[in-house]
Order: C-alpha cells, then sequence, then structure tokens
C-alpha cells in the first residue's frame, strides 16, 4: 500500500508565502502573549497553592469561593477538574508574596471546618490514614485480641490497609455502608466501625504548593534547558552538516516553539514543568524531522554535483516526503490517544505535542530547507566577494 | 540459516531474556515515582539564624553564669544575628581583667569589644558556617529518625547539594499527608519549667497580676484552656521561670499510654543524671505546678502530687494520635532550628492509581492503532517492524527495571512517544527499500542499501532526541526526570531493534531461498 506516490513538488517556490504566514502568526501570537492574557503560567513558576480535592457530591462553588476568599490568600482559582460526575474540584491560590510556608495545611483545615463540622470527633475515613486508623483499633481493640499494643497494631493492621485500599480505589467513600463491600474486615471491626468512624465530605487527590525561592528556580532552569537544548541542537548540525543548515534547523526550531507557545497561551492552558518537558521534546522531535530531510540533501549533493541547490532541496523533500507523512503520522496517532485517554494531568502534555508535531512538520518542509538555502546563499556571495577582492 | 544470523538471534534473545528477567515480576521491578504511587514531596529550609541565635544566646548564659560563680556580676544583654554577637551589661566596678580571663574560658574564640556599660562578644569568623551547617546535619538526622520510627517504605531524605540548607524529603506511599506533615517539621522542643504566675485567660490580667512588668528570668508561655468534658475552650497566659528543670534532651524513653481513664498520655523516663535533677526539683516543690511546655506552647500544667523519681507521664489533651506522635518526636529528639516549607506536592493514592490507569490504556491504545496502520501499509514487512517494536517495549521496561529507574507519569507519556517514534526508523528503512526496489535491485541488495543509507540518517535522527532528552534530566526534578530517563533508554532501544533486530528478521525470512522475487512491503 502507499499513500504517496512519487511525487514532485516545487516546495521551495512556495517558501515566500509560507514564509511570510508563518511570521504573520508568530508575531500575532507574540503580540497575544505580550498584550493579552499571556501565558497561564502554573504555580511550579510563579508560586502557589494547588489542591484537588473529591468530594462525595458536588459541593456549591459558589459556597466554596466564599470560604476561601475567607482565608485571605491572592486571587483564589476554584474549578471542576476531570469528568464532572466525578465531584472533583481544583483550587488555586497565590501565596502571599515573598512568604515561604505551609499554605496547604490552612485550606484543608478551612474545608474540614466547613463540610466536615458534622462529624465532630468521629474518625474520618476520607482523610485519616492507614497509620492512625491502626493505632485507634489497636486502642479500642474490637476483637478482643488483648496482649500489648505491638501485637493489637500487628493484628490490625491488614484491616487498616484494607479500607485504605478500598479508597485508593473508589477515591473516597460515599457512605459507612461501603465497609460492607471490605473483605477482610472481621464482623466487630466492621460494626466498630460503623459505628464509631465517619466518612467526611471530601477526600485529598493531591496538593502542590511553590514558595517565591523555588518557583524562581524553576523558572530559571526551564529557561536554561530550551536555550541550551536549541544550541546543544545548532552545534551537533552544524558538526554533522554546515552552518547554513544548523541555521536553518534552529529557526525551524525557534519557529515551532513559538507557534505551539501561542497556542498554549490562546487555550490558557497551564504552563507547568510538564509542559516544558513537552516542549523539550517537541524540540527534539522537530530537528529529527528536519535532520532526516538535510541527510537526504546532503547524500543528493554527493551524487549530482553541481546542481543547483534549490532544485535538490526539493527532491529531497519530495523523496523523504512519505517518510515524513507516515512517521509524524504513527506519532501523531499515539499522541492523540494519549491526548484523549491520559486525563486530565496529561492532556496539556499531548496537546503541546500534538500541536507541535503538526507545525514542526510542516517547518520542516518549509521553514527549515528555505532559510538554509537562503543561508547558503548569503555565504557563497560573501565567499565569491572575498574571492574578487583578492583578485584585485 | 547462516553461522552469521545465528550469532545475531542469539544476542536478541540474550539481550530480550535479560530484559524479561530483569523484568519479573513487574509489579516489584517497576518502581513507581511519587506522582504514580501517591505520596509527598518536599523542600524544606532549616532557619539556621535560629541556631546561630541559640548558640549566641547559649554562649551568653554561660558567661554570665560562669562570671557569677568566680564573683563578677553581669547581667544577659541582647544578640544580634545579623552581626553574628552578643552583649551582656558590665557594671562600672568590674575587674574587667577578670572579665576577659573568664570570656577566655568559657566563650573562647569570640572578640571581646569593651564598650562604656556594655561589651559586645562577636562570633568567631568560622564558628558562623559550622553552626549553621551542623544545625542542617542534626535537623537531617532528626527528621531521618522520625521517619524511620513512622515507618515509611523507601524514603528519601537528604540535603540538597553541599552546602546548602535545603533538605529534600520524598515519602512514597504515604496516605494522611498532613499528618507526617506535622511529625517532620515541628520542632519538638520539650521543656519542664517552673510556673510562676497564672494562668489567666488574657496577657493584659497576667501583666497586671505581676505588677506589670515580666522579670528578666521569667517569660509569658500561652496555653490551651481546657473546659469539663476536655474540650478546648480558650487560650490561658503562664508566666514561667526561663530556665528548665529538665528538657526533651534528657529524656531517655517516651512512649504512648493510657491513664486510668482511658485518655492516651504519654509516658517518659529521664536519663539516670536528670532523673536526680527532676527527683530534686519535684521533691522540693510539691503542690506547686510545673508546666510542660512543647515548642513555646503549654500542653499541661499538673500540680505536683509527689517526688517524681526518673519516670513520669505527660498528660494533655491528646487524641491516640497526637500521643503517638509525641513520643515519637521525643524519641526521635527535638531540631535544633525551625523549617519552612519552600516546595510541597502531595499526590493522593487514588490519583495516582487513576493516571497508571489511564496512561496504561493511552498506551495500548496507541500501540495497537500504531501496530495495524503498519501491518496494513508496509504488510510483512510491518509485521516484522511490529515484532521490533513489541521488542523495543520490553527492553525500554527491562532496562528501566535493571536501572532502577523511577516510571512517572510524564514517564508514561515518554513510553508512548517512544511507541510513536520507534517506528519511525523502520519507516526510515522501509521506504529507503522500497526506492531501491524501484530503480531495479534484487530483493537482497535492496535490504543491504537500505538498512546501510538509512543508518546513518536514523543515527543524526536520534542523537538530537537524545540531545534534548540530556538536558531534560539535567535540568527535571521528579517526574520531568523521569520522563527523560525514559525517554533516552527508549532512543537507545528502538535503534537496536529497529536496525538490528528488523535486519535479522529479514535474514531470517530469506535464508535458505536460492532467489528472492519479491519482498512483501
Amino acid at each position: 500500500m502507499r499513500i504517496i506516490g512519487d511525487t514532485n513538488f516545487p516546495f521551495l517556490s512556495y517558501r515566500r508565502i509560507a514564509i511570510t504566514i508563518s511570521i504573520l502568526v508568530i508575531v500575532a501570537g507574540l503580540a497575544y502573549e505580550f498584550l493579552g492574557h499571556g501565558l497561564n503560567l502554573g504555580i511550579d513558576f510563579v508560586g502557589g497553592t494547588q489542591i484537588t480535592v473529591k468530594f462525595r457530591e458536588q459541593p456549591d462553588l459558589a459556597d466554596l469561593r466564599a470560604a476561601i476568599a475567607g482565608l485571605d490568600l491572592g486571587s483564589p482559582l476554584i474549578q471542576r477538574f476531570d469528568e464532572p460526575e466525578k465531584h472533583e474540584i481544583m483550587i488555586r491560590v497565590e501565596n502571599p508574596s515573598g512568604v515561604e510556608g505551609d499554605f496547604t495545611t490552612p485550606i484543608l483545615e478551612l474545608l474540614h471546618a466547613k463540610f466536615n463540622s458534622a462529624i465532630g470527633n468521629r474518625f474520618d475515613l476520607n482523610t485519616k490514614g492507614s497509620l492512625a486508623l491502626v493505632d485507634m483499633l489497636a486502642a479500642a481493640d474490637p476483637d478482643g485480641v488483648g496482649g500489648d499494643m505491638e501485637g493489637r497494631s500487628a493484628y490490625y493492621e491488614p484491616m487498616a490497609e484494607a479500607v485504605l485500599d478500598f479508597r485508593k480505589q473508589q477515591g473516597i467513600f460515599t457512605s459507612l455502608d461501603q465497609l460492607d463491600a471490605i473483605t477482610g474486615l472481621s464482623d466487630p471491626v466492621r460494626a466498630y466501625l460503623q459505628k464509631t468512624a465517619a466518612v467526611g465530605d471530601f477526600a485529598l487527590l493531591g496538593a502542590d504548593s511553590v514558595g517565591p525561592a523555588v518557583g524562581k528556580d524553576l523558572q530559571r532552569k526551564a529557561q536554561l534547558a530550551i536555550i541550551f537544548s536549541i544550541l546543544g541542537m545548532l552545534v551537533y548540525i552544524w558538526i554533522r552538516f554546515q552552518l547554513p543548515y544548523g541555521i536553518g534547523a534552529v529557526v525551524a526550531l525557534f519557529h515551532d516553539v513559538l507557534i505551539t507557545l501561542t497556542a498554549l497561551a490562546v487555550t490558557q492552558r497551564e504552563f507547568n514543568l510538564p509542559t516544558v518537558a513537552a516542549l523539550l521534546t517537541l524540540v527534539g522531535y522537530s530537528v529529527n524531522d528536519t535532520v532526516v530531510v538535510f541527510d537526504r540533501v546532503r547524500e543528493n549533493l554527493r551524487l549530482q554535483r553541481g546542481e543547483d541547490l534549490e532544485k535538490v532541496m526539493d527532491a529531497s523533500i519530495n523523496q523523504t516526503l512519505s517518510r515524513t507523512i507516515i512517521t509524524s503520522g504513527t506519532t501523531l496517532l499515539v499522541v492523540i490517544s494519549l491526548f484523549i485517554f491520559g486525563g486530565d494531568v496529561i492532556n496539556t502534555f499531548a496537546f503541546v505535542l500534538l500541536v507541535g508535531i503538526i507545525v514542526g512538520t510542516y517547518s520542516s518542509v518549509f521553514i527549515a530547507s528555505p532559510v538554509a538555502l537562503a543561508m547558503n546563499g548569503l555565504l557563497v556571495k560573501r565567499r565569491e566577494r572575498r574571492r574578487a577582492a583578492g583578485k584585485r | 540459516v547462516d553461522k552469521k544470523t545465528l550469532w545475531r538471534i542469539a544476542l536478541i534473545v540474550v539481550v530480550v531474556g535479560l530484559s524479561l528477567w530483569s523484568l519479573y515480576p513487574p509489579k516489584e521491578k517497576i518502581h513507581y515515582g511519587l506522582d504514580l504511587s501517591g505520596g509527598i514531596h518536599l523542600v524544606l529550609q532549616v532557619q539556621t539564624d535560629d541556631a546561630i541565635k541559640a548558640e549566641l544566646d547559649d554562649s551568653a548564659q554561660r558567661l554570665v553564669s560562669r562570671a557569677r560563680d568566680e564573683g563578677v556580676e553581669l547581667t544577659q544583654g541582647v544578640s544580634n544575628i545579623k552581626e553574628l554577637s552578643f552583649t551582656v551589661n558590665v557594671p562600672a566596678a568590674t575587674d574587667t581583667v577578670k572579665l576577659r580571663e573568664i570570656a577566655d574560658n568559657w566563650v573562647p574564640g569570640y572578640t571581646a569589644q569593651p564598650g562604656a556599660g556594655v561589651w559586645t562578644f562577636e562570633l568567631p569568623p568560622n564558628m558562623d558556617r559550622t553552626v549553621r551547617d551542623m544545625a542542617v546535619r542534626s535537623s537531617l538526622e532528626t527528621i531521618w529518625n522520625r521517619v524511620d520510627q513512622f515507618g515509611v517504605a523507601e524514603p528519601v531524605i537528604q540535603r540538597q547539594g553541599m552546602d546548602s540548607d535545603r533538605i529534600l524529603v520524598q515519602l512514597p506511599g504515604v496516605d494522611d499527608p498532613a499528618r507526617v506533615k506535622d511529625l517532620i517539621s515541628s520542632t519538638a522542643f520539650l521543656e519542664f519549667q517552673e510556673v510562676v504566675g497564672g494562668p489567666l485567660p488574657d496577657r493584659q490580667s497576667l501583666l497586671t497580676a505581676i505588677g506589670g512588668s515580666v522579670p528578666s528570668d521569667s517569660e509569658i508561655v500561652p496555653g490551651d484552656r481546657e473546659g469539663i468534658d476536655g474540650a478546648v475552650i480558650g487560650t490561658d497566659f503562664y508566666l514561667l521561670k526561663k530556665a528548665a528543670i529538665i528538657s526533651g534532651q534528657e529524656l531517655r524513653s517516651a512512649r504512648r499510654s493510657q491513664d486510668q481513664y482511658g485518655q492516651p498520655v504519654v509516658n517518659f523516663a529521664t536519663q539516670p543524671h536528670a532523673a536526680d535533677k527532676f527527683g530534686q526539683y519535684t521533691g522540693s516543690h510539691i503542690g506547686t505546678r510545673m508546666a510542660i511546655v512543647l515548642d513555646h506552647r503549654v500542653i499541661s500544667a499538673p500540680v505536683i502530687e509527689s517526688r517524681i523519681p526518673g519516670e513520669g507521664r505527660i498528660t494533655g489533651n491528646f487524641t491516640i494520635e497526637e500521643a503517638e506522635d509525641l513520643a515519637l518526636k521525643l524519641r526521635a529528639g527535638a531540631l535544633p532550628a525551625t523549617i519552612t516549607y519552600l516546595e510541597e506536592r502531595t499526590v493522593g493514592p487514588s490519583l495516582g492509581r487513576d493516571s497508571v490507569v489511564r496512561g496504561v490504556r493511552a498506551a495500548v491504545a496507541g500501540l495497537l492503532v500504531v501496530m495495524l496502520f503498519m501491518l496494513v501499509y508496509y504488510k510483512m514487512s510491518g509485521l516484522n517492524a511490529n515484532v521490533a517494536l513489541i521488542l523495543n517495549i520490553v527492553i525500554l521496561l527491562g532496562a528501566m527495571a535493571y536501572f532502577g529507574a523511577t516510571l512517572t507519569l510524564p514517564g508514561i507519556a515518554g513510553v508512548i512517544l517512544t511507541i510513536g517514534m520507534a517506528v519511525d526508523a523502520n519507516v526510515l528503512i522501509f521506504e529507503r527499500i522500497r526506492e531501491e526496489l524501484q530503480v531495479g535491485k534484487t530483493v537482497r541488495a535492496a535490504i543491504d542499501t537500505g538498512f546501510a543509507r538509512a543508518f546513518g540518517t536514523i543515527l543524526d535522527a536520534n542523537l538530537t532526541t537524545l540531545i534534548a532528552a540530556l538536558f531534560l534530566f539535567n535540568f527535571g526534578t521528579g517526574p520531568v526526570k523521569g520522563f527523560a530517563v525514559t525517554l533516552s533508554i527508549g532512543i537507545l532501544a528502538s535503534v537496536f531493534t529497529a536496525v538490528f533486530v528488523s535486519r535479522t528478521l529479514y535474514m531470517i525470512a530469506l535464508a535458505g531461498r536460492e532467489r528472492v522475487e519479491s519482498l512483501s512491503i
């Protein structure tokens, strides 16, 4: 089977149009980033606290907002996380500027006071851990094991683990009746828990808190990583090919990164550490694509010395076109699968790659080669001028 | 099949065999990162200024008390952390020669600067770093002790860099983050102090009761007021003697227990030398109150009913957990300085589980689609590529297990991405073989040139991705680092499978056939 047969598109003759379009998109993107909302920088870089909790029932968001506002932490953002029927809420607040500290605990305490006041002193199966449960059971000793605390703790430990495993799988206990579904509990323990324990309204899924010092650190590291990896690419291609090709590849890289950043700004997706990882992967991928074309150009130049570079480039792009499309296609297939099935946490990561691969494929055809061609032209002209000057 | 092919097969079997062996059983061999197993990642800063202040205060106290022993009356002035100095008030009639002698003996290294009525003592220049370094080291040790007793599997507790005052703590599988956080960061500085005034419900009335000012040897410390049922109903203020009767460091053991009413308490035993001190004090102060102060807050102030020898009990309005944790902290020792959080990442166990399920689902879906495509597009050669792809994943996971690399959520994405990019090498080769066939080469020649020509390109293309992964590894933390590792191993494995394994598969397929007319590609 074949998708593309032998093609002979004059790709390079479209270079003016392609470059003009790209420049327009990039300029519009930069304008949007600087004048509009800009990138939605996550707490990894600006500092702040982000908490994800799962509720038993859908909580009233306005209520929650009012409660969080009482904490006096800058501009809280509260939104649904994942699918609505999961009752998952993300709360994000800025930390007070310049202050380091634990900002997770006060938010959780506030949620506890707001939603779990009915529980009182009873043991909350949704927030307490297995060790606490072991301690509680060992102290109460519903099975009447007797002996010292250590022996009792060892006896009750598997039961506590079973209860926590259930929470691990379900995310949250919605009612005490669910204890019936847990095998491995003795009847007295189950009865004891049903009598004395309680299920709170929420369970903690995750919490991230980044102070200003670490935020600045991470920001600097991310910038350095991106800059150095692009420089690394330039040097590698410079050595393996020639300077004009290195410049062509790097210009294509900047092109891909800038357009992907624009897509991130327009969709207001969160820019965080995994996003940087995705951007760096994109850098690797984009150059990968370009190198395949350049490799072919080099090979063809060896075979047909003296041939016009533009014609060689066009031929090379055409020869590698089916590979370019198939590879982009298979990679896109898996990235789409990641985008659809990967869940909220990985979604932005997949989005960056999705945009990046499409743009990267375009740029390796329409940007990298034309720039390399132009650079080569400049180099040749300079050499001729020097030679002319030398003769005189 | 000729000898050369056999050797190649043997090598592949060994590599794949080793991978499977190091991978089995996968549940134990593949380490999940914090983001998949659930757990807590903390970056803590040790406030080393606290340690400096303690050093200055201690030195000042030592100087004043030793001087008094030798008949020189001084009073303690102030400690200045910025200038690394403390002052003592020196009355005009003091024998300055003798004072210098005492200072040389008891606060050695400090440079004394006499002034009008006030002498300033500066910390020896290299002591600054030593004190801070010691504070971080002993904090590290204390946190280790606490985590160790709490029973967390495979904890990571280390200093971030040689000279830094930051400590990285990673505790996988923790299901009660709030408790662990409290356990790690609370100073757990325990002292038994003499109550000289109070308790009264507010600071002002306590001040009035003691005549308007706090004596220099005493301090006001708040504490919880309990109602009849034991619930906290407000705050009380106590006036306490600054000098402790004994401190937490002088305890030998501490254990959670229950009193006669079933209320959780902490039983303790003191070290021998402290037992005498404690016994003497309690014996001569029967009927007075003694405050038990934890981190500058009174947790209870019982009336001494009899002489307490080396063992006693701490009561307070504890829950079982609180009593357990307090006993644990007392056993593990106090932190020499307060600790602040710079970074905290908690992943609940259910979120991590959810991520694994979804990641695997995405990987399987992606893998199936790609394999189907390769099969349809390249027919038997596609099958060849698919075998290589499966082996690629086996080798990737095996290598990760072997090197003890952790699988993180972005790492799963890395595996998935590898699937997409691994077939790239095969695509490059197959397209090249098709071209060679088109210009009329024989099947064997086309395969030979196809592999040879494509190899340079594959090398170049994969090296660029490897460079990016290297920088990612260098800058990345936690999950991102995991991604870089997965991606790098995946790239190396894919070059091996796509070039070496695929080639061998062709060799096997074409072996023993004299003339090969066509290739299914």
